[in-house]
């Protein structure tokens, strides 16, 4: 008869604390851009009736094939909707780190909306 | 893809619309098709979902509310249900908690042997870890880690090592859709008294010590959360680099130089490991028999242009010893500024390379130099990609049974002293 070995054993996951809401700092903290607040009024500028004749901003955000991708949108705007004034940007700064607020300044004076992207 | 994308707070309140995929590298053509084609979350054409984005109310789309600092002490149970060891190991591999390797199944007495390898209360927070997918930082103590050190399969003598990486709250896997790998080198007393190798088949899978403190870190990384599939864990290939994370000692005792850590501000006496990451290696297959070395890199490097200048070149002594002896590079230091001034690659080269375009091209449009001199010059125009020659790591590593090295892109990310953590 034999007898079977049973083991007792101690979780990976004891007694380790997680805190939700704060941030480390460092390299153990989130990656720029995760780490701040949401923001607190998440209010959008009331849409356009109509793209007619209004500027539409198209934003690379810097990752690959982005600029390439609004090219394209570009070039659909001319063809069906060539009221539409359209203005390829890529946003300065790094792509995963760095906000920016000239050009956000710039939509928002000489634009009436703006496409954002995109990755990979 | 939608509960990723809108996992940061900072963007859940943000509408979204996807294109298939990838974009990266398409013809104008399939562009064209994405853009009249449908988006594969909702399955309606996407220029459709922008104009209507544009034009009509965004709906539904609240922001999350504002995280609070909320705190939870974590499971209770620190002993697991007693079971066989067929079971256990089951359990551990479909929580998630190992590599996909068996472990050695963390008895208490084990853990507590573990324990006796350190002077440092079992209650002490090493370190946090941020986990990107639940939005919490993960408090991890000395306890945790030796659970993590049995699992690997380390001697109690191992424990100061694997604490001291543990500390640097620097995680072995990477959540980039990219094939990130890491390092791990260890320098002073401590290679020697635990019995690394950094001679003949360093990096082969033949010593334990290094097999078991390399595997550590993924452990923990892993136990961490950041292996994840789909939520923190998204290479598209992934990198079996990562199994122990290329961990190796510097031959010092063979080299001509100067000791890596001392290089890094460390007396030679202490005991150090440094943490490196990157994307590229090469294992040179020849020595520099026809070219010099400098050639030999140059082509090489032709492959992987470097981010900030960044490289390691781990070398036989017998290269180190080539260079010092026959070519008169006193230091480390010497030939690292020689690499930087003759290793040249041509502009439209480096500027073609995608994560250069993407990380670094940004840098030469704020007028960055050298980057924004590079982007004016032609594409035939040769440059000297690693501008900075402190950002070249030069470390020794071999049995001199042949002059070979491994050229990669690896970037030196920490080094952190060990003894803190011994007995």
């Amino acid at each position: 008869m034999t007898t079977e070995v049973r083991y007792s054993v101690m979780s990976p996951e004891a007694g380790i604390q997680r805190v939700k809401g704060g941030f480390p700092t460092g390299m153990g903290g989130p990656p720029p851009g995760m780490g701040g607040p949401a923001p607190s009024s998440p209010a959008f500028t009331k849409r356009l009736d109509t793209l007619e004749n209004k500027t539409v901003y198209l934003v690379d955000i810097g990752f690959g094939g982005g600029y390439n991708f609004m090219l394209q949108l570009q070039k659909w705007f001319t063809e069906n909707m060539p009221s539409v004034t359209t203005i390829v940007k890529r946003k300065p700064g790094r792509v995963f780190a760095e906000d920016n607020n000239d050009l956000w300044e710039e939509v928002k004076e000489k634009g009436h909306a703006v496409v954002l992207g995109v990755a990979g | 893809m939608e509960s990723v994308a809108k996992s940061n707070p900072r963007a859940s309140s943000l509408p979204f619309i996807y294109t298939q995929h990838p974009v990266i590298g398409l013809s104008p053509e399939v562009l064209d098709s994405y853009i009249v084609g449908n988006d594969p979350e909702t399955g309606k054409p996407v220029i459709d979902e922008i104009l209507d984005l544009l034009t009509k109310s965004v709906e539904g789309r609240e922001s999350a509310p504002e995280s609070t600092i909320t705190v939870d002490a974590g499971p209770p149970q620190v002993l697991l249900e007693p079971d066989t060891e067929d079971n256990l190991q089951r359990l551990f591999y479909e929580r998630g908690w190992t590599d996909g390797l068996p472990i050695i199944l963390p008895t208490e007495e084990r853990v507590k042997k573990m324990l006796a390898g350190t002077s440092a209360s079992p209650d002490e927070v090493v370190g946090e870890s941020y986990q990107m997918d639940t939005q919490e930082l993960v408090k991890y103590t000395v306890s945790n880690i030796a659970v993590i050190a049995v699992m690997a399969g380390a001697r109690p003598e191992y424990f100061p090592l694997i604490l001291a990486i543990a500390s640097t709250k620097r995680s072995a896997l990477s959540p980039s859709t990219t094939a990130f790998a890491s390092m791990l080198l260890v320098n002073g007393p401590i290679r020697n008294e635990i019995g690394m190798n950094s001679g003949i088949g360093a990096f082969s899978p033949v010593n334990q010590a290094n097999s078991v403190i390399g595997r550590a870190w993924t452990l923990m990384s892993i136990c961490w959360g950041y292996a994840k599939l789909k939520k923190t864990m998204w290479s598209s290939q992934g990198s079996n680099l990562t199994y122990n994370n290329m961990c190796v000692a510097e031959n010092e005792e063979a080299s001509v130089w100067e000791p890596f850590h001392v290089g890094k501000g460390f007396k030679a006496d202490e005991s150090v490991v440094s943490l490196f990451s990157g994307w590229g290696m090469i294992n040179s297959p020849g020595a520099a028999s026809n070219r010099s070395l400098v050639e030999e890199l140059s082509i090489e490097f032709a492959v992987i242009p470097p981010l900030n200048s960044a490289a390691t070149i781990v070398m036989d002594p017998e290269v180190a010893r080539n260079l010092k002896e026959d070519l008169v590079f006193t230091t480390q230091q010497d030939y690292c500024r020689y690499l930087s001034e003759n290793i040249k690659m041509p502009a439209g080269q480096y500027w073609k390379t995608d994560y250069i375009d993407m990380l670094v091209a940004s840098q030469a449009y704020q007028g960055e130099e050298p980057y924004a001199s590079w982007k004016k010059l032609p594409d035939d125009e040769l440059i000297a990609p690693f501008h900075t020659p402190e950002n070249i790591n030069l470390i020794v590593v071999g049995g001199e049974v042949s002059p070979l090295w491994k050229a990669t892109d690896y970037r030196h990310g920490v080094s952190v002293s060990i003894d803190r953590w011994r007995a």
